[in-house]
């Protein structure tokens, strides 16, 4: 068997007397997308704040790829391949939406400081080759007129797709994504499901949080179900579905 | 045993002033948020007053010291009204600790064309012996400071605990949202706040001043050691800025009293940076527990404004031409201030790296300049160095300096950056004026060498100036390459939103060293080339005033452009050659510039120029950094 993706063991995390994350535990297979869903204040945000270290978990586990990740810095974890995305879009301000984007490659540069100030010609060349990448994959969803715009300028759904394509400059392993679809109309959301089809079928792993359920249904693998920090069903999207629990969670906090 | 005790009661006197400073710290931090720089210089403008009123003026004691305390409340509310209130509003945190550096200088400059730069020393209050208790002598002025200290801390308490103004200050500190909800008027909470904070600052200059000689710029020592203070014991609370103000007296007395006065600068320094250590976020930490995915800080916009595409390149070629021509345009008496601008604009690139870009602020940038100078300038006339040797041996040590310091500050706000680097200029300032077989001491170093590389020298100020240019204009291509690419780019992302920039791999604190390093090495160049242009380096020339002036004509001429520096440079060294009479007034039109340039010109002269050049291809970013107050 190839080792998983990701592997939650245990995890757990409290806010004072509120348990967000209880004793959370399952694994993710490699170039696959799994939706996880619940209703507000389930922990689904929380769980990806542990698995990345911005928080740190009372108890419990993460290994990425067979490596656990416990006491290793945000930055050493992205280095690793794992990049996330946020549910309030963090673009950089005082950045255009290409910089922003192009920001996302600093993991892929392989040229440093130093050839940057000496101006080489292999620093300059990846500089060229990364903005030709860059707005590519701007244009691709569909933000072209965008581009030299700044980034906070833009409309929130836009900013969202900025940070998806910012995460993919750094040429992940694994992508975490907090409701990338939150502020998007539907054609726009019919595009980034292309889009993260495409995404998994390059290769990289995909989890991503979500609440439109036709854009689960039709693009995950594997769905988790979270309610009050605890992992209520587990499955492919049709019997998840049809679980009786999920149905009553839903009912019971959202609709 | 006599001795210590004799040593520790004068550690109480000294800690209580710093106490009382530390106390103003305190209210204004409480209610705002804000470290205020200018609260030593509160001290320097109650004792001046009290020397006027008493001496000059013949008041009687009693009356002197309250005219005194009423100037410094007055002042304080019309500093507060003018300035710190609305800058508040609608300033960023870190620019906000600059205004209060502005406004620490502008009083400065202000205290220096009213009284001069003469020390002055104030009579005892009253003319009693000291006091013997036992076999002790207790100075009677140290009652008198033990009495106001007191007096000081009991109407503090009964204003914030007895009064309605209180409870208001009170739920302001809490939460400045639900107050205003509350219908508390936050403005008129920070004016009262900071307008105390002034008299009291005020009050305690009146009564340590018959201790101590004071001048016009003593009070960045009161600031910073009040600082220390309040941050020994816990900023925000009235016990502990007491309790650390007499701490850290006694342990200076103790330091001064059985090592050296010298060791006392740096033990100050030394607590500070094992207390920033110790509870690193014990300071400025909410209260409440912030989401650590979600920006919980108020962003507030600066503008950047850059010359964008082709309208960019012209603009520099043409810059480029001018500069060059430049001494043969200019009378040749402005010759040798043309050739200083050009050095301190090296040393203002550097910084322009580390504000500009990664957003954190220092007030050390002549700390390195003077360990760049000293090197180089000790290394050739001592040792025989050849200058570009020496030049480079100071920026080996000033990159050592730096990462010592920045290993120990680096994971902290930018506030602490800030304060920390104004703690290291001292301390290099103190090492400079004190250690008197290296560096010459307050009579500086002579017999430099001129600037020579192999059989070129550079003895004359046109060839200096042209050394500069051509160094300033490789080291703006060099930074520009870098920061119009991946290094930049990061740099940028981190002063924006480190968290989501950790999010995609840029490690935050590696890149904030490296900027830093960038911002020590050209000062310590820039200091370097001032020793060797004057053939004399004296402790003066390269002290922490400095660091405010370079931080002044950097954000002055623009910050985030690289080449904007060079206009505040220019403008701010050459308008006191240019109008001999304005050179009395420089220090307090600097402090002046820095709050209005923050205030009423983010985006500095080269935005302006940007602007006016061509609307349409100057590009207005904006760039944020973070509010703790929201
Ligand atoms: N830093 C924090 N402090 C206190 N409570 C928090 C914090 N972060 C999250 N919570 C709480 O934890 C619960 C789970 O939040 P979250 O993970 O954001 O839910 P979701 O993303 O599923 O909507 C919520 O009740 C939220 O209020
Ligand atoms: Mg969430």
């Amino acid at each position: 068997m190839t080792t998983p993706a990701l592997e939650i063991s245990g995890l757990a995390k409290s806010f004072g007397a509120l348990r967000a994350v209880a004793d959370v535990s399952f694994t993710v297979a490699p170039s696959s997308v799994t939706a996880l869903i619940g209703p507000n204040g389930a922990g689904k945000t929380t769980l990806f704040n542990l698995i990345t270290n911005l928080d740190s978990a009372a108890a419990g586990e993460v290994r990425f790829l067979g490596r656990p990740l416990t006491g290793m810095k945000p930055d050493a974890i992205a280095a690793l391949g794992l990049i996330r995305t946020f549910q309030t879009a963090r673009v950089f301000p005082g950045m255009t939406a290409r910089e922003n984007v192009l920001a996302g490659a600093h993991l892929a540069m392989r040229s440093g400081g130093w050839q940057q100030m000496l101006w080489l010609g292999a620093a300059r060349r990846e500089e060229r080759m990364l903005a030709r990448r860059a707005d590519d994959l701007i244009d691709l969803v569909g933000l072209s007129a965008f581009r030299q715009a700044p980034a906070t300028d833009l409309p929130m759904g836009a900013q969202k797709l900025i940070e998806v394509v910012r995460a993919l400059m750094a040429r992940p392993k694994m992508l975490l994504l907090d409701e990338p679809a939150a502020g998007l109309n539907d054609r726009e959301t019919a595009e980034l499901a292309a889009l993260l089809r495409g995404i998994r079928d390059i290769g990289i792993t995909i989890m991503v949080i979500e609440h439109n359920m036709s854009l689960v249904m039709s693009l995950a693998d594997e769905v988790v179900v979270l309610d009050a920090g605890s992992v209520i069903a587990r499955g492919p999207p049709g019997t998840v579905r049809a679980d009786r629990r999920v149905i009553e969670a839903y009912v019971g906090a959202d609709a | 045993m006599l001795n210590a005790v004799q040593i520790i009661i004068g550690g109480l006197l000294q800690g209580s002033a710093f106490a009382i400073v530390a106390l103003g710290f305190s209210l204004v931090f409480r209610v705002t948020g804000v470290v205020n720089l200018s609260q030593g210089a509160f001290c320097i403008l109650g004792a001046m007053a009290m020397y006027f009123l008493q001496v000059d003026f013949g008041l009687p004691l009693i009356v002197a010291a309250a005219g005194s305390a009423v100037i410094g409340l007055a002042f304080g509310f019309v500093c507060g009204a003018a300035i710190f209130v609305p800058a508040l509003s609608r300033l960023p945190m870190s620019a906000m600790l600059m205004v209060t550096a502005g406004l620490l200088t502008f009083m400065e400059g202000l205290i220096l064309v009213i009284w001069g730069n003469q020390s002055y020393a104030l009579p005892p209050f009253s003319r009693e012996a000291p006091v013997l208790i036992g076999a002790l002598r207790v100075p009677s002025q140290g009652f008198w400071i033990a009495g106001i200290s007191a007096a000081i801390v009991l109407g503090l308490w009964w204003l914030i605990y007895r009064t309605g103004f209180g409870v208001a200050l009170r739920a302001c500190a809490q939460n400045p949202l639900a107050a205003r909800l509350m219908g508390i008027d936050l403005n008129r909470i920070t004016l009262v706040s900071f307008a105390l904070a002034a008299a009291i600052a005020a009050i305690g200059g009146v009564a340590i001043a018959p201790l101590t000689t004071l001048q016009f710029d003593s009070g960045r020592f009161l600031t910073v050691y009040g600082f220390i203070a309040a941050t020994i014991g816990g900023l925000g609370g009235m016990a502990g800025s007491i309790t650390g103000g007499l701490a850290l007296g006694v342990a200076e007395q103790v330091a001064a009293g059985y090592l050296s006065s010298l060791f006392a600068n740096a033990l100050a320094l030394l607590i500070l940076l094992a207390m920033l250590l110790w509870r690193p976020r014990g300071l400025f930490a909410s209260r409440r527990e912030a989401r650590a995915d979600v920006p919980t800080q108020r962003r507030v916009q600066r503008a950047v404004v850059r010359i964008e595409g082709g309208g960019a390149w012209g603009f520099i070629v043409a810059l480029v031409i001018l500069l060059a021509a430049l001494p043969f345009l200019v009378p040749t008496g402005l010759m040798a201030s043309l050739t200083i601008a050009m050095i301190l604009y090296i040393a203002v690139l550097g910084l322009d790296v580390l504000m500009g870009y990664a957003g954190q602020i220092s007030l050390g940038q002549a700390g390195f300049m003077a360990i760049g100078g000293y090197a180089a300038a000790i290394l050739a006339t001592s040792y025989g160095w050849p200058p570009l040797a020496g030049v480079l041996a100071g920026m080996a040590l000033s990159l050592i300096a730096a990462l010592i310091l920045a290993l120990v500050t680096m994971s902290l706000r930018g506030d602490y950056l800030a304060l920390a680097t104004l703690a290291f200029g001292l301390l290099i300032d103190s090492l400079t004026v004190g250690l008197v077989d290296i560096t010459g001491g307050p009579s500086g170093l002579v017999g430099i060498p001129a600037f020579s590389i192999g059989p070129w020298a550079f003895a004359t100020p046109r060839s200096m100036y042209y050394l500069a240019l051509t160094l300033a204009a490789i080291l703006a291509a060099a930074l520009y390459g870098g920061m119009r690419s991946g290094f930049g780019r990061a740099l940028q992302a981190i002063r924006a939103d480190p968290t989501a920039a950790a999010a995609l791999g840029i490690n935050v604190s590696r890149l904030k060293v490296a900027a830093f390093a960038i911002a020590a090495m050209l000062a310590s160049l820039a200091g370097s080339l001032y020793a060797f242009n004057f053939h004399f380096l004296s402790p003066d020339m390269v002290d922490t005033p400095h660091s405010f002036e370079t931080v002044a004509m950097l954000v002055l001429g623009g910050e985030g452009t690289l080449v904007g520096g060079l206009f505040g440079t220019f403008l701010l060294t050459l308008l006191p050659t240019v109008f001999q009479p304005f050179a009395l007034y420089k220090t307090m039109v600097e402090g002046g510039l820095l709050i209005a340039i923050f205030m009423y010109l983010p985006e500095g002269m080269l935005g302006r120029i940007a602007v006016l050049l061509s609307p349409r291809h100057a590009r207005r970013e904006v760039g944020s950094h973070d509010d703790a107050r929201a």
